[in-house]
This record gives C-alpha cells, structure tokens and sequence, in this order.
C-alpha cells in the first residue's frame, strides 16, 4: 500500500535530457523506481540512464504506460509540459520547479481538477514510500519503510525529519513534501486524508509552519475523521512577527497563521505536539 | 513588481477602466498641479489615507500646499518622492472590489464589498460576512452567473456597466499576469463606475515574458525614486534579525527549525538567510557575501544543508571558495548531509573544515562559539 507512489508506480520524466534531469533520473533509478521513459521534444530515439527519450508523453505512453510524471522542464514551458501529461492520462504530477509563473500554476490546477489529476508541488521536492518507490529529491539513505506516514510543506524539514526517525530506528509509509510556494495543489489535509485510509500507515507525522492556514483546514479534518495518532511538529515558533521568511505563505497577519494559532488548533483536534524532531521520535516511541 | 497608483492607473486607462483625470508632481515638476483637486502621495506601502498622506485642495495655494507638505512626508519608512494630483469626484457610494488569487485553495479570487474605503481591513476582521469571496476558475474565466452575483451582492443596480467593468478587470488580471488588483475605493460618480485608487502587483515569475511592462514599469519608479532598481537576489531570502549567530540554510522549513532550535539553546540569531531548495556554488557564495557584508559583528555563522535536489559537493565549493576569497575569523559551524554527502565532505576536509552531521550537536556549538565558548 503506502501512499500516492509504491511499486506499481511507472513513471515518465519530463525535461529529462536537461542537468536536473539527468542526474535525479539516476537517483530514481539507483532507488528502484521504476522510470519507464523520458520526454524531451526533438531528442526521440535517445536514451538517458538506459531509459528510452520519447518526443511526447502521448507517444510515450502507447508504447510505455506511464501512470506518473516527475517534471524538470523549465519555469516558462512547465504549463505545456503539465497540460500535455493531463492530456495523456497521467494521473499523478510532481512538480519540482520553483518560479512557474503564477498564472500558469492556476491553469495547470483548474485543469487538474477537471480531470482528477493529483498535483504536487510546484517546487516539491516529491515523495518517496520507501522500500517501494522514490519520485522525488529524497536521500535515500534517510528513509526506511516502515508505519509512519510524514507531511510536510516543506522537502528539508521532511528530510529532517525522516533521517531523524530512521537513525532512531523508525520506519516510514510514505513521505510527502507539499512545495514551499504561494499556489500548490495537493494540501496537508489531502495527505492526512490518504494516510488515514492507508492500511499500512499507524501514525500520521504532520510538519507545518508559520503563515498560511493549511495545517487549521488539516487539523478540522483531523478532528472530525482521522483515529489514528497525529504528531505535529510546527516550526517557525521564535519567529519575529511580521517577517516573511521564505516561504510567501509564511507571513504572519496578526494572530492568524502563528505557530502558537497552529498548534493550538492542532492540540484541540486531538494531535500530540512536538517542537522538534527529537521530540516527534520521543511520542512516537510513548505511543508504542 | 508592485506599481505605483498611477502606473496602475495607467494600466487601468489602456484597459478601458474609468479612472479620475490626473495628473504626477514632483519636487522638481510642479507643472501638472490644479485645484480644486485631492493631492495623493504615491507609495507602494498600504494605509496611506490613514497616515495622512491624502489631502484635498479647493484652491491652487491650498494644492500647493498640499504637495509641498505630503513630498516631506515618510509614509511607513518610505519618503514620498511623487504626488499623484487627481480631480475631486462627486461620490454617492465607495466599494471595494479585487482580484487576487487563493494559493491555498488554487484558484483565482474576486473579493468584493459595499464597504470600501479606508476601514476594509477592520470590515474584514470584525464583519467578514460583508465581504464576498469569489472564487474564478482561471480557464473557464469570469463567468456572467459570477458577475451578477457580485453585482448583487454590491447592490449595483447597472448590470450591463458592472458587467462589462468586472471583464476588463479580469482581463487586466491575466493578462498583465498580476498577483492583486485591488480597487478600494471603487466609487459609484453621477457618470457610472470611477476607480480611485489603484494597487496592482505583477508576478515577478512572469517577467521574462512580459520584459516592456517590467522594464517601462521599474525606470519610472527608478526615476521617481532616485534608486536603481532592487539587486536581483534570485532565490535568496535574507531577513535581519538581531541577535549574533549568522544563519544560512537552504530550505525555509529547516531554517525556521534551526531558528527554533538556537533559541532553545538559549541563544539569538543574527539573520534568517534561505537559498532554496536547488541552488548552485555561487548562490551559496552569495549567502555568505550577503551575511559578512550585513552583519559585521555576528560571533559564529552556522551554515545548515540537507540536499535533496541541491548538491552538497557544489555548497561545499560555494563555501571554500568564499573562505579564499575572504579572511574570516569566527567559528564556522556546517552541517551538511544528503545528495553527493561524500563528495561534500571531502572537499571541506581538503579545505580543514570541520563538518557536523546532526542538527542539534551544529546549533549547540554554534551557539556555544558565540557566547565565547570553546
């Protein structure tokens, strides 16, 4: 099981032939992934890591079924490449580009949802459900499978946070980073949504941080439908007010997307609270 | 790239958008000034008409006056270089009407209210019900079913005027690529629909396709301003803080951690510095420039990486590099781990420098070396 990417995930990588591409198709390969083909136009007949350069994810898919897209296309041209993946009938998106201009993020997601297309990202550092599947910029070394399902806004701190857990001997479901920008599709509740109906996650590990009100829409959810235990770690807490630190929707607007509004809301649905890695490890093991 | 009221007005003029006649002063043209007018001091701050940085004038010695004393004001932190001069309206009503877009919803946003002016902020927080949020799809567009929604909402009795206000609106929107166009107030005149004020803001990713729109944009506030345009930081986000541990990670979530974590430790940093999640040697030389430069008296510097698609063996030659280049005298403390770890490390161990591989045993020793530990 796992979530969103496991072992009969097939992917399609596109902009494969660029920098970015080469080198992360080779880490998904070296992972297990299975990556069936590549998209670059003009570069059909090719091949990068062994794996064949198609010219369109259309002709890409007759000959390779494909049923996921990782994309390394530049910021202008990632609309095209998105529209025509949806097209094809690619079911699940990992957009990793950060700077896709706004509108065209909000194009790529009225489309999506039209066609029930799961998007994540833009600028996400993806997924991984380790043992089984990585289509992402996940070390694999800081992952092990495991009952842990972990979502995070941002790809570092669910880096943290995994390597934190497998050093301690803590396995994972599946991982999910969400992207860091103003606009992106899946949201936390989408994945604390999926976590609770996988059979193989037991914890659900929620990473949020200032700004924004995604982890108040999770922890609604959480309170109303989720029975599995939720860890929560916020981080931005030492924050001054005010102060925009990275992440667009990490701006604080008087009390609302404070780390102390999060955790209170999250507290009140009945999650366990954490205010660091450490401390996630240390509930989870109480929790047996 | 936010616009000054006038460009916006501008913007709004070439997309068949009502707007008053008017017209720019400055301290050293004074040639468009006219009474009986309102004298508008153009910052790209909000709360303007609160800080008094709105005047009107019925007599040209009263306009005079208006404008000599709103270009000495500092509204904000921002000093009032240019005055936007605009015939006085015959107001019957003032709405609020925007368009902006929900990120964490995906789609575009209309936000519309029949209490426009200057108190929309605290209309907000105490009766949001009178606010209407609409949210558009952006590729089925503005549709007429959405349109008399707001109009009705407004109570604005002229569909075909609203209608066809609402559709430059949006098109302005996508067209211009904007992140907010904000109309407050939206006045209702004798002659229809007036926009009086006008506070767009251009998608800053957008740019290498709009290039004219940015380039005649930025040289006018250049010239109004005095200034060159900002330095372009690409994805560097740098923030002062104001304790002595210097800060640079290349994740925001981990940043924000690692801020969390050098308080526990009881100490302060001096700055969050973030790169982004897939840089290059030189963006981490940047980093390091951009911290030394500001922050002359920081104690330690802890450098926090975990590399997923960002290499550690290009930050480790971002970080050598700078050290050849600069001599500085204060603890390092670097963490680094994932993607090319091994290479990474190599080249820090070539250069003698220390490398951390757990987060908390980095931030208590950089927070150790600032307070003078050893």
């Amino acid at each position: 099981m796992a979530v969103l990417v496991d072992r009969n995930t097939r992917v399609i990588v596109q902009g494969i032939t660029g920098k970015s591409g080469i080198l992360q198709t080779k880490s998904l390969i070296d992972y297990g992934t299975a990556v069936v083909a590549g998209v670059t136009p003009g570069k059909a007949g090719t091949a990068v890591e062994g794996v064949p350069v198609f010219n369109s994810v259309a002709d890409a898919m007759k000959e390779t079924a494909p049923n996921a897209a990782i994309s390394f296309v530049p910021p202008l041209f990632a609309k095209d490449a998105a529209m025509e993946a949806m097209e094809a009938g690619v079911k699940l998106l990992v957009l990793t580009m950060e700077g896709i201009p706004k509108h065209d993020v909000l194009d790529i997601l009225s489309y999506a949802s039209g066609r029930g297309v799961r998007v994540l990202g833009p600028g996400t550092a993806g997924v991984i459900s380790p043992g089984k599947c990585k289509l992402g910029a996940h070390p694999a070394r800081m992952f092990r499978e495991g009952k842990i399902g972990v979502v995070s806004k941002s790809g570092a701190l669910s880096y943290e946070v995994g390597k934190t857990l497998t050093d301690a001997g803590i396995g994972q479901s599946t991982v999910v980073a969400l992207g860091g920008g103003p606009i992106w599709g899946t949201t936390q509740r989408d994945v604390v949504e999926l976590f609770n109906a996988d059979p193989e996650t037991e914890i659900i590990v929620l990473l949020g941080e200032i700004g924004g009100s995604t982890e108040i829409a999770a922890a609604e959810y959480i309170a109303e439908s989720v029975r599995k235990p939720v860890v929560s770690l916020i981080v931005g807490r030492s924050a001054p007010e005010g102060k925009s630190l990275g992440h667009a929707g990490a701006i604080i607007r008087g009390n609302k997307g404070t780390a102390a509004s999060k955790m209170e809301a999250l507290e009140k649905a009945g999650a366990l609270l954490a205010t660091t890695p450490a401390q996630v490890v240390e509930i989870i093991r109480k929790l047996g | 790239m936010k616009l000054y009221e006038f460009q916006g007005k501008s913007l709004f003029r070439e997309a068949g958008i009502p707007v008053p006649k008017g017209a720019v002063v400055t301290a050293s043209d004074r040639s468009g000034l006219f009474a009986p007018s309102a004298v508008k001091a153009q910052v790209l701050s909000g709360g303007r008409g609160k800080a008094g940085g709105v005047l009107l004038a019925s007599t040209m010695e009263e306009a005079e006056k208006a404008a000599g004393s709103i270009l000495s004001m500092e509204l904000k932190g921002e000093p009032v270089k240019a005055v936007l001069v605009e015939e006085k309206m015959n107001i019957r009503a003032e709405y609020y009407l925007a368009v902006t877009f929900d990120g964490e919803a995906g789609t575009p946003l209309f936000m519309a209210s029949a209490s426009g002016g200057m108190d929309i902020e605290s209309v907000a927080e105490h009766a949001p019900e009178k606010i209407l949020k609409l949210p558009v799809d952006s590729l089925w567009g503005l549709t007429d079913y959405k349109i008399r929604e707001m109009a009705d909402f407004l109570g604005y009795e002229n569909k075909k005027e609203f209608t066809s206000f609402a559709r430059k609106l949006w098109n302005l929107f996508r067209e211009k690529e904007a992140v907010l166009v904000e109309i407050n107030p939206l006045v209702v005149t004798d002659s229809g629909l007036v926009a009086l004020d006008a506070k767009i803001e251009i998608d800053d990713d957008a740019k290498p396709r709009l290039k004219e729109l940015f380039k005649r944009n930025l040289s006018e506030q250049a010239s109004i301003t005095g200034k060159g345009a900002d330095a372009d930081h690409g994805t560097i986000t740098y923030v002062p803080l104001d304790g002595n541990v210097g800060l640079i990670s290349d994740g925001a979530g981990t940043g924000m951690l690692t801020l969390d974590l050098i308080r526990d430790f009881g100490g302060s940093a001096a700055d969050f510095c973030e790169m982004g999640g897939l840089t290059s040697p030189e963006v981490m030389y940047s980093a390091m420039d951009q911290v030394f430069s500001d922050k002359k008296d920081i104690k330690s510097l802890l450098v926090v990486l975990i590399g997923g698609f960002n290499r550690m063996d290009e930050m480790a030659e971002g970080i050598t590099a700078y050290l050849r280049d600069h001599s500085v005298s204060i603890p390092l403390v670097v963490r680094l781990c994932g993607t090319m770890e091994e290479e990474g490390k190599t080249i820090m161990k070539e250069a003698g420098l220390p490398v951390y591989d757990d987060l908390r045993t980095a931030v208590a020793d950089a927070v150790r070396f600032a307070a003078g530990g050893e």
